[in-house]
């Protein structure tokens, strides 16, 4: 059941010269701000532009609120607003105005509407005294803000943000992810599709992340569930007050135990352990150590950095978990 | 479906909007777009002081050199224009950066390239009023106007070349290069159509080919609309032209279509 869903991808692929997409599944909650994260050429901006209709799928299926996204792409372009922050897609030579009456007026607003939400939308994005300077004489951080006010001109249910603090600097990066999540998700409702290569802006923002390598999805999950192999692995740091080969075979044999590394730690030996997201594997993996007559003093969860996570999940390791 | 009609007329007018605020910032180049009419207009009134007036200008009557030439030279701009704005229009959008944010809105590919003909035509039309004010100035003879084949004739001689146009804009859509054929095409039609001398100079091979040309059909039925011509003196000419378009309209919205489904099926829409 597609109810619910805003855009919805199933076994979608692509052949192309440069970025293949293979077998790519997700979908998307109303409401949501679903990331979607990769290295370049990953295949995120493939994604993105056959959700939007710009790109036709070789297979697959991809709907966006129950509607094809092949037979009804117009039906599909009137729920979505994709907003391209690249520097290029509007007219330099018309003022910031005209381009958004022209945009807005594709999207099928006129007249006094088209007005008023070009008023809505520049205040958003706080360019409302600039409305009348020319595109060319913009700073980035103001193109990338007027991307998004045309993003969002028609109102759209979905909006596809493609890389939108690419180029930006960091202070007018952080206003507009705070825009992004505060704003729009939070306040307005919107569904949010992210395609971003910036780790620390998908974990600020996304309640989940599909990772893309290479044209495949390796993981989906919530920022916090990335850590590991896959969707819901754990760690843990474990103190201990001695241990041995024997010990530690045992415990490498423990069921849902994914990793173990050991550090010495002066008098202490810490073991670094991946676990699978069944909670029996630590309790398992406790008992096993106790049995052996081996003391515990500390069970620590471990957070990895985002860029540690991120590494692991696109690297070519990563096929084998 | 008149709400959509409505909708679709919003979106013309906006395009228009566009391309003469676009074209209207360039200001030099704007302004010598009119220099250069008036500069032609003398021009060929000064060499029309070298020829003699001869039967050979006019439908069947004595016309001068001046008459014949400036009507066409006027009236050739609008093939240029059916010619390449489809494909200018495209390959400025690709070039701006600005295709896949117009063809991400719910509107039509085949709508996005047709409303760039609404600012275009109505430049054209423009100059070739200019064109014609700065003739009559000169001495071109307005008093035997024929308006409604002059009318027709502008229709079909619009209709029936904006397919190679289209054709046109297929070829940047799908391969990302200007067809070599438009080039071709207008540059036969120059020389072949009859615009600066009569077709009955040309071998007589080569007057086979120019009747192939939609431009030698237009210019004879706009010159002999202006000669006082009625629409049944000019039936031959004008069901050549209609024949043309009915065959070639079509087939031109096929074929951009195809090409349309092709690029998105490659990924290289907003590529160039």
């Amino acid at each position: 059941m597609t109810l619910g869903f805003i855009p919805w991808v199933r076994n979608v692929g692509r052949v192309e010269r440069q970025t293949a997409l293979e077998s790519v599944s997700f979908g998307v909650r109303r409401g949501e701000l679903f990331g979607i994260l990769g290295p370049n050429g990953a295949g995120k901006s493939t994604i993105l532009r056959i959700i939007a209709g710009l790109v036709v799928a070789d297979s697959g299926t991809v709907r966006v609120d129950g509607i094809d996204t092949r037979s009804a792409p117009l039906a599909v372009r009137r729920k979505v607003g994709l907003c391209c922050t690249d520097d290029r897609s509007f007219y330099y030579r018309l003022s910031a105005r005209r381009n958004l009456e022209y945009f807005g007026t594709l999207a099928g607003l006129y007249g006094a509407q088209l007005r008023e939400r070009i008023s809505e939308v520049v205040r958003l994005v706080d360019l409302s005294g600039d409305l009348d300077r020319r595109f060319d004489t913009f700073s980035s951080g103001m193109k990338q803000r007027l991307g998004i006010a045309r993003g969002l001109l028609g109102d759209p249910e979905l909006l596809i943000l493609d890389e939108p603090t690419r180029a930006v600097d960091p202070a007018h990066a952080a206003s507009i992810r705070a825009f992004v999540g505060n704003e729009l998700v939070a306040r307005q409702g919107k569904t949010v599709l992210l395609a971003t290569n910036t780790l620390e802006e998908a974990w600020e923002l996304c309640g989940r992340i599909a990772v893309l390598r290479r044209g495949r999805v390796v993981a989906i999950a919530p920022p916090s569930a990335l850590d590991g192999r896959g969707i819901g692995a754990v760690r843990y740091e474990i103190t201990i007050d001695r241990t041995d080969e024997q010990l530690l075979a045992r415990t490498r044999g423990v069921p849902g135990v994914l990793g173990l590394t050991v550090e010495s730690v002066g008098a202490r030996v810490l073991l670094n352990v991946v676990l699978d997201s069944d909670p029996r594997a630590l309790t398992e993996l406790l008992r096993v150590v106790s049995t052996n007559g081996v003391s515990v003093s500390a069970i620590r969860p471990q957070q990895r950095r985002p860029a540690e996570i991120f590494a692991d999940l696109v690297s070519e390791r990563s096929d084998a978990g | 479906m008149l709400a959509k009609f409505q909708a679709d007329g919003r979106k013309v007018w906006a395009t228009f909007l566009r391309d003469a605020r676009l074209m209207m910032s360039y200001r030099l180049a704007f302004f010598l777009d009119w220099f250069a009419i008036v500069a032609s207009v003398v021009g060929l009134w000064f060499v029309s002081k070298l020829v003699p007036a001869s039967a050979a200008f006019g439908s069947g009557h004595v016309a001068t050199y001046f008459n014949y030439a400036v009507v066409n030279v006027a009236f050739v701009t609008l093939q240029g224009t059916a010619l390449m704005c489809f494909e200018n229009s495209i390959r400025n959008d690709q070039v701006y950066g600005t295709l896949e944010a117009v063809l991400a809105t719910p509107t039509s590919v085949s709508l996005v390239v047709l409303a760039a003909g609404a600012w275009a035509f109505t430049f054209a039309f423009i100059q070739v009023a200019l064109y014609l004010i700065v003739a009559a100035l000169l001495g071109l003879d307005l008093h035997h106007v024929n308006l409604a084949s002059l009318a027709i004739f502008l229709i079909l001689s619009i209709t029936a070349t904006v397919p190679i146009g289209i054709i046109g804009a297929a070829t940047i859509v799908r391969f990302k290069q200007t067809a070599p054929t438009q080039t071709i095409f207008g540059r036969a039609s120059t020389v072949l159509a009859g615009v600066l001398f009569p077709i009955s100079l040309l071998p007589l091979w080569l007057q086979a080919v120019s009747w192939l040309l939609p431009l030698t059909h237009a210019l004879t039925g706009i010159r002999g609309a202006f000669g006082g011509a009625s629409l049944r003196a000019l039936s031959a000419d004008a069901i050549w032209l209609s024949a043309a378009t009915i065959v070639l309209l079509p087939l031109s919205l096929y074929v951009f279509r195809a090409a349309v489904i092709s690029a998105k099926s490659d990924g290289t829409l907003g590529q160039y």
